[in-house]
């Protein structure tokens, strides 16, 4: 079968990962820039192209209202449930968004799955040239305490771009794979994930059997919308409301002023995991410099909040597991967010003990991913992951309350089995709502889906029907219906409450090609303008030398002839016409190179290009 | 909405590991046959199989699950048990108060009125706490003795499980051993509530 790599799809930065046939071990794959860490961050052109990471990070400042970063925040949510984000994230919503939210991307809208689509979609290309091979599978990480609808999302995601996601993985189990391998722990561990905008703990028990590895999780919490993002949030607000008062600047309102601001905070922050100090300065439209020096101790005290709200699902989840504190044997820290020196000291007071940090803490679930994905490729192996649902399943009943019927924290796959029937003569459907959440009420609980049993009319109570609800191993619901009376399968239309449905996702695939087209295009391009400027720049530099001097006057004016073609297609979007005139300048230049190596040396550089001397 | 009427019993969880219908359970044995089944049935090893394989893979490790999940904790086994022996229905630890402990009940309620009326009012809690407090340990003591019992009558129901492996006629001490779990199932989920409730106000 063919290859299946391992992605994880965060909020800050993307990554994919594969194993490597030598040496077994799994590694992260870098991009054009030469970094493993793709920004996830997408930008729509105004020639309408895609542009993903590092280059979109990069408009982030000159085009805001074109760029979009952090929409893992936004996967699987409806427009009532991101109000809050919107207060914080320069998000622009459609405002006709209801259970799917459509975002702005300069004129056009995108749902969150689509956008996250372009990000896999640039990974795989990314894997794709450098293994030199199709691929069309992959494992994608989800944090642990991902709801039905934002793990619906993110295979959405995937079949949008093209690639199959054969399984979710949970980032923390993830990151307990890659430890596992690296540092063969056995015993109780705990994985604290706290990335760019999700915070995951994970307890898992490591048992060695005689098959192999058991990497089995007992207990999972969390909170999906608490992270780095929230640190970053903290310190704008902090920093704008000083800049108000000392200079009378607003920052809000000025998307371009308030990327500078981020990035410059985002510095110092990142400045305060190896200092004492940090000096924030930044310069104001007005031409005033606003500067302030800020201690790791004014940074500790500003983020205690967020830290300490990081131990509620810590200790919830060791409770589920039924065990103390002093019973975790190895603590993994994984995240970027977990090199802030506070969260080091808070995690290690809290258990007793060091945690582990030997794996890079961006790469470690990228490379978990790709074991788990070299164990489903192979079918067969010496490792196994028993995972569980971070949430309750249950339905409503009478009066809006909830019955539990799939505990939290049961190992995936686990099902259960209702019977239901009539309650009134010749009643011909029975409504089923299906809902997510450790709440009694209903209303309070997450909605995954309604739906319908259709029954042929009797009197009340004689229909009976057995629903079969499952949660697969990738966390995801699915139902099925038995008629017990006719024997007959029922197939349930089982529209999702927040999620996009299966036309939606078609109509998607098909813009997507498009864009791929264009991202194409746009690759291109950026790939002739490069060459050409350095071959403008070799070609301005060779005239100015003593040799350039000894050109007939009329080959000067060929090759000046040559040069102002090229800069006026460069200008253009016309990637073709560019190489044309590339190639123009590289033959109006033959001689000029030839008069250039000769006085250089000679027999070595024979035949070359002139950009390339 | 509809209430589900009873529990649809497809699969004996018990057969799932291969053990007679017994409520004492060696958990280490459990635990290792639980692993052992998990290599075989998992769906990780069936990723690149055929859909009917993968089918079958979804539904039995499903079930392997839905089976320790629910023989691992002992309230849940005697529960599960008495289902499958049609002994129980769906919905019915929701019970009334067992009549000797009516009067407690009746006390232990209005001192949880007077306590969230104190409360909204600012009176003073100290003398309500205390007295909830004195109440919620009667329970939680109440609760440890119908663990006893149940306990106790879970030994007898073995016993006849056995006994009818051994061929002897035991149907009148089954059905005895079956009404008398059930009872003590509801008596325990009856006070397990008030325990909770209770717990909840003091917080």
């Amino acid at each position: 079968m063919s290859r299946i790599v391992g992605i994880d799809l965060g909020t800050t930065n993307s990554l994919v990962a594969y194993i490597d046939a030598q040496t077994k071990e799994p590694k992260c794959i870098p991009g054009p820039y030469g970094s493993t860490l793709c920004p996830s961050v997408v930008s729509l052109d105004a020639d309408g192209s895609i542009v993903v990471g590092e280059a979109a990070r990069r408009r982030l400042l000159t085009q805001p209202e074109r760029t979009i970063y952090s929409v893992k925040r936004l996967m699987g949510r409806g427009a009532a449930d991101v109000q809050d984000e919107l207060k914080l994230f320069p998000f622009r919503i459609d405002p006709n968004s209801r259970n799917v939210i459509r975002v702005q991307l300069g004129d056009t809208y995108f749902t969150p799955p689509e956008i996250s689509a372009f990000i896999l979609r640039e990974l795989k290309s990314w894997a794709e040239a450098f293994l030199g091979e199709c691929v069309a599978r992959a494992v994608v990480t989800v944090p642990a305490y991902f709801n039905d609808a934002q793990r619906q999302a993110t295979k959405d995601a995937g079949k949008i771009a093209g690639l199959e996601i054969v399984r979710l993985v949970n980032e923390p189990t993830a990151a307990a794979l890659a430890y596992g391998l690296h540092e063969k722990q056995r015993g109780h561990v705990a994985v604290y994930d706290l990335g760019g905008g999700t915070f995951d703990i994970s307890v898992l028990k490591l048992i060695s059997t005689s098959d192999g590895d058991i990497y089995q999780v007992l207990a999972t919490n969390g909170d999906t919308h608490l992270g780095g993002d929230d640190i970053d949030n903290l310190l704008q607000a902090l920093v704008r409301e000083s800049i108000r008062k000392e200079h009378g600047v607003e920052i809000s309102g000025k998307p371009e002023l308030a990327q500078e601001l981020r990035k410059a905070l985002i510095a110092a922050k990142h400045q305060l995991s190896a200092a004492a100090q940090a000096d924030i300065r930044f310069p104001l439209p007005n031409g005033a410099i606003f500067a302030m020096p800020f201690s790791r101790e004014h940074f500790d005290n500003l983020i205690r909040p967020i830290v300490d709200r990081t131990m509620g699902p810590v200790k919830a989840a060791l409770a589920d597991a039924h065990l103390a504190p002093s019973e975790i044997e190895e603590v993994v820290l994984v995240g970027g967010t977990t090199r802030t020196p506070l969260i080091r000291s808070t995690v290690e007071e809290f258990f007793g003990r060091k945690p582990h940090t030997e794996l890079n803490p961006d790469e470690v679930v990228a490379l978990g991913a790709a074991v788990q994905a070299n164990i489903l490729e192979r079918g067969v192996s010496n490792m196994l992951l028993l995972d569980v649902t971070p949430l309750s399943l249950g339905i409503e009943t009478y009066g809006g309350a909830v019955s539990k019927i799939i505990p939290r924290n049961a190992t995936i796959p686990a099902s259960a089995q209702e019977q239901y029937t009539t309650g009134v003569d010749n009643q011909t459907g029975i409504d089923i709502h299906v809902l997510q959440g450790e709440r009694e009420l209903a209303k309070d609980c997450r909605s995954l889906a309604r739906f319908t049993l259709k029954t042929a009319p009797a009197p009340a109570g004689l229909p009976r029907i057995d629903v079969k609800f499952l949660i697969d191993a990738n966390g995801i619901l699915q139902v099925s219906a038995k008629d017990l009376r006719t024997g007959e399968e029922h197939s349930i239309e089982v529209q999702p409450s927040y999620g996009i449905d299966d036309t939606e996702i078609e109509r998607m695939l098909e813009e997507s090609i498009e864009y791929a087209e264009q991202d194409f295009a746009e690759r291109q391009l950026i790939e002739a303008r490069t060459e050409s400027e350095a071959i403008l720049s070799a070609t301005e530099k060779a005239l100015g030398n003593p040799q350039g001097a000894e050109l007939p006057p009329e080959e000067r004016a060929a090759i000046e002839a040559s040069v102002a073609t090229l800069r006026e297609s460069v200008t253009g979007s016309d990637y073709k016409l560019i190489r044309r005139r590339i190639d123009e300048l590289n033959r109006a230049t033959e001689r000029l190179a030839e008069l250039l190596m000769n006085s250089a040396v000679q027999s070595a550089l024979e035949g070359r290009k002139l950009a390339e001397v | 909405m509809s209430t589900p009427t009873q529990a649809p019993v497809s699969t004996d969880y018990f057969a799932v590991f291969s053990l007679p219908r017994k409520l004492w359970i060696e958990m280490n044995a459990l635990e290792q046959k639980f692993l052992q089944l998990s290599w075989k049935l998992h769906p990780d090893n069936f990723v690149n199989a055929g859909d009917a394989e993968r089918e079958a893979s979804l539904r039995r490790s499903s079930e392997l699950n839905d089976a320790y999940r629910t023989l691992r904790d002992p309230m849940d086994r005697v529960e599960y048990l008495l289902g499958l022996e049609g002994a129980r229905r769906e919905g019915e630890q929701k019970q009334q108060a067992p009549p000797e402990l009516l009067e407690e009940v009746f006390e232990l309620n209005e001192s949880l009125d007077e306590l969230r009326e104190a409360k909204a009012e600012g009176g003073d809690l100290a003398v309500l706490r205390a007295r909830l407090e004195s109440a919620e340990k009667n329970f939680q003591h109440q609760l440890e003795q119908v663990d006893g019992e149940l306990f106790a009558t879970a030994k007898q129901w073995d016993a006849t499980v056995d006994a009818e492996a051994s061929g002897a006629n035991v149907h009148g001490e089954r059905e005895a051993a079956k009404s008398r779990l059930n009872e003590l199932l509801n008596r325990r989920s009856y006070i397990r509530n008030l325990v909770v409730n209770v717990q909840k106000e003091l917080l």
